[in-house]
């Protein structure tokens, strides 16, 4: 089983929170403006790869989420360079997983999460053009996620992190740049939530993400089918990633603790949620 | 592949290459509303496989009888298949697909593009729309959409018009674009958060319905819409709503119509006949005042849209109002 998270920046990365996983999906794919933005190729993308190499580990770099025509060219500039030296490339729109199969059929492709991969026939479909790997929509349930699985196409699902419940062309966040007295790009940086009524949310760049921690901790059994864990990490701080991976790389190895289980739950700021994998609203926590 | 019909550089599916007006059928009476109104097409939702409740979806039965009078008018009728199957649900698609097409339905409008190809392949006369729920957003992403088969995709609603010329340019592929709809601060395709906050999910007759998930075809509960407030440290601000604005255009329509777009929808199953009838009318006249004298009376037009748009907000605002309470209770029929 492999267990992945993803890193912003260079800034970000440091021995402790990589160690516990197998692979590292490097750049921050809600936001082109996010400091140090691995997304956006450069010396510090090369610098980061070599880096985990060295560690032994398996490096992947992830593409702009949400790119219209405009952005096009400079998404495939740094496809271009890391098709070269990583071990895989992820993307979440179509047009952009269309340009790596054709133009580079020997790299590893991973669609995302936002490419919104609802049905076994789209499974099919991309995985015929050249995906190896998918993040399904994540709507989908446990079984709907089986039978993406029975296509041949690996998954990789989410097991713990913030998740994203909306993504859209402009940073909403960047109009509340007075009201908090930050503007971007350190108003991200902020830890700031959107509520009403049962509701939280986690607006960051383009993307809107769950305030809750999706959390699988308990049902990590039901999941064994798949071939890769993620811990969404991206918006997080190291201390975050070190420890939720340390986490789940014991429960991967060792199974079920109850103290790390509560340990998990003290770094939670808005609690836990695991409702879709159960064909229940996403919000809600299912226990094991 | 299917090919496009192209008329004077459109690949509208009239035919003449003039743009094609479509207009909403939530109902059979709405459907007959529409095409005196002087719509050139309707669409109508398939029960139970639409983004939209089921109270403005239509059974087999009615769609046979909404394909006679679309005929009988001259027009064409598309149905919407577009909301999101749950996985292993692809051979009942089939059988409700091979049924549309028997009973002679001119399109359909999908969302997944794995059954975009599956579509194409089983019936390769039958016109595809990539619904707005596709999403699309760049030329590249249209295109591996016209290869699954697409002929037609509509554009969302933060797109430019440049880049939807842009986009028809470089896949061939006709444009439409919506012209009375709402668009949010998300990409219409990409929003969960309805689901996120309630979800009734139940099946009947072996199909899945998700009540609270608009991608797999259940009502959206609105959620944007409520009171929000940012905290951080402390309240930065309150009593905000997240962006979901209704528009009706007119300005725009005389240079989407001048470079190439082929298909204006006015969207609006849920909203009351005598409604959909007096927008769908102002529209005609509109379009065929400019196409045939080249120029219009905007303020005219503007005045008569803008006393339109007051019943629209009217009843936008109740329907708003039923679906948050709908929200908190998670009832299963809105």
């Amino acid at each position: 089983m492999e267990l992945t998270t993803n890193i912003p920046n260079l800034e970000s990365m440091s021995e402790c929170s990589i160690k516990p996983y197998d692979s590292i999906y490097l750049g921050m794919p809600y936001c082109w403006e996010y400091e140090g933005n691995l997304i956006t190729g450069g010396d510090d993308l090369a610098s980061a790869i070599e880096l985990l190499h060295i560690m032994e580990k398996k490096a992947y770099v992830t593409t702009f989420a949400v790119p219209r025509n405009r952005d096009l060219k400079r998404v495939f500039r740094v496809i271009d360079v890391a098709a070269e030296i990583s071990d895989g490339i992820e993307a979440s729109n179509l047009g952009v997983i269309r340009y790596i199969t054709k133009e580079y059929p020997d790299v590893k492709v991973i669609a995302g999460g936002l490419a919104n991969i609802y049905t076994d026939s789209t499974a099919e479909l991309l995985y015929s053009i050249g995906v190896s790997r998918i993040v399904p929509a994540y709507e989908l349930s446990i079984e709907d996620i089986e039978k993406i699985k029975e296509t041949g196409v690996e998954v990789e699902i989410v097991v713990h992190g913030k998740i994203p419940v909306g993504v859209g062309h402009e940073c909403f966040l960047k109009k509340f740049s007075s009201e908090v007295g930050k503007d971007c790009p350190n108003i991200c940086r902020e830890e700031m939530f959107f509520r009403s009524e049962d509701l939280v949310l986690k607006p960051f760049g383009h993307a809107t993400l769950s305030g809750k921690d999706i959390c699988m901790y308990e049902h990590i059994e039901k999941l064994r089918f798949s071939d890769a864990f993620r811990i969404e990490a991206v918006t997080e701080r190291i201390g975050y990633r070190e420890k939720v991976g340390r986490i789940y790389r014991h429960l991967i190895e060792n199974g079920f603790s109850r103290s790390e289980f509560e340990e998990l739950k003290s770094i939670s700021e808005n609690g836990f949620a695991n409702g879709y994998y159960f064909n229940r609203a996403g919000q809600i926590y299912i226990p094991g | 592949m299917a090919t496009i019909s192209t008329g004077q550089g459109r690949s509208t599916f009239r035919g003449d290459g003039m743009v094609e007006l479509l207009g909403p059928g939530g109902s059979l009476e709405m459907i007959e509303a529409v095409f005196r109104a002087g719509a050139d097409s309707v669409y109508a939702g398939v029960l139970g496989w639409s983004r939209r409740s089921k109270k403005y979806e239509m059974s087999d039965e009615d769609l046979g009888k909404a394909v006679k009078i679309a005929h009988d008018h001259g027009g064409m009728l598309r149905a919407a298949i577009n909301a999101m199957l749950k996985p292993g649900e692809e051979k009942m698609y089939i059988e409700k697909l091979d049924t549309l097409y028997s009973m002679e339905i001119d399109a359909v409008i999908l969302n997944d593009i794995g059954l975009m190809r599956i579509t194409r392949e089983r019936h390769p006369d039958l016109k595809i729309v990539a619904s707005i729920g596709a999403s699309i957003l760049n030329k590249d992403e249209a295109m591996l959409y016209r290869e699954a088969g697409a002929d037609m995709f509509v554009a969302d609603c933060k797109m430019s018009l440049d880049e939807m010329v842009e986009i028809k340019k470089y896949t061939g592929l006709g444009v439409e674009v919506l012209i009375h709809a709402n668009t949010d601060f998300t990409y219409l395709g990409r929003c969960w958060m309805s689901s996120y906050k309630s979800l009734k999910y139940e099946t009947i007759d072996d199909k899945a319905y998700y009540i609270g998930s608009p991608n797999r075809g259940g009502v959206c509960f609105r959620p944007c819409l409520l009171g929000w407030k940012l905290c951080g440290e402390k309240v930065y601000a309150s009593d905000f709503r997240l962006p979901n604005d209704m528009f009706l255009m007119l300005d725009e329509i005389p240079e989407m119509i001048d470079r190439g777009v082929d298909c204006l929808k006015i969207q609006g199953r849920e909203y009351s006949v005598p409604l959909i009838h007096d927008l769908v009318r102002l529209y005609r006249n509109f379009i065929d005042d400019y196409i045939e004298r080249g120029g219009v009376d905007m303020e005219a037009y503007r005045a008569e849209l803008d006393a339109i748009a007051e019943k629209r907000d009217s009843e936008r605002l109740r329907r708003t109002l039923e679906l948050m309470r709908a929200a908190r209770v998670e009832r299963s029929e809105v």
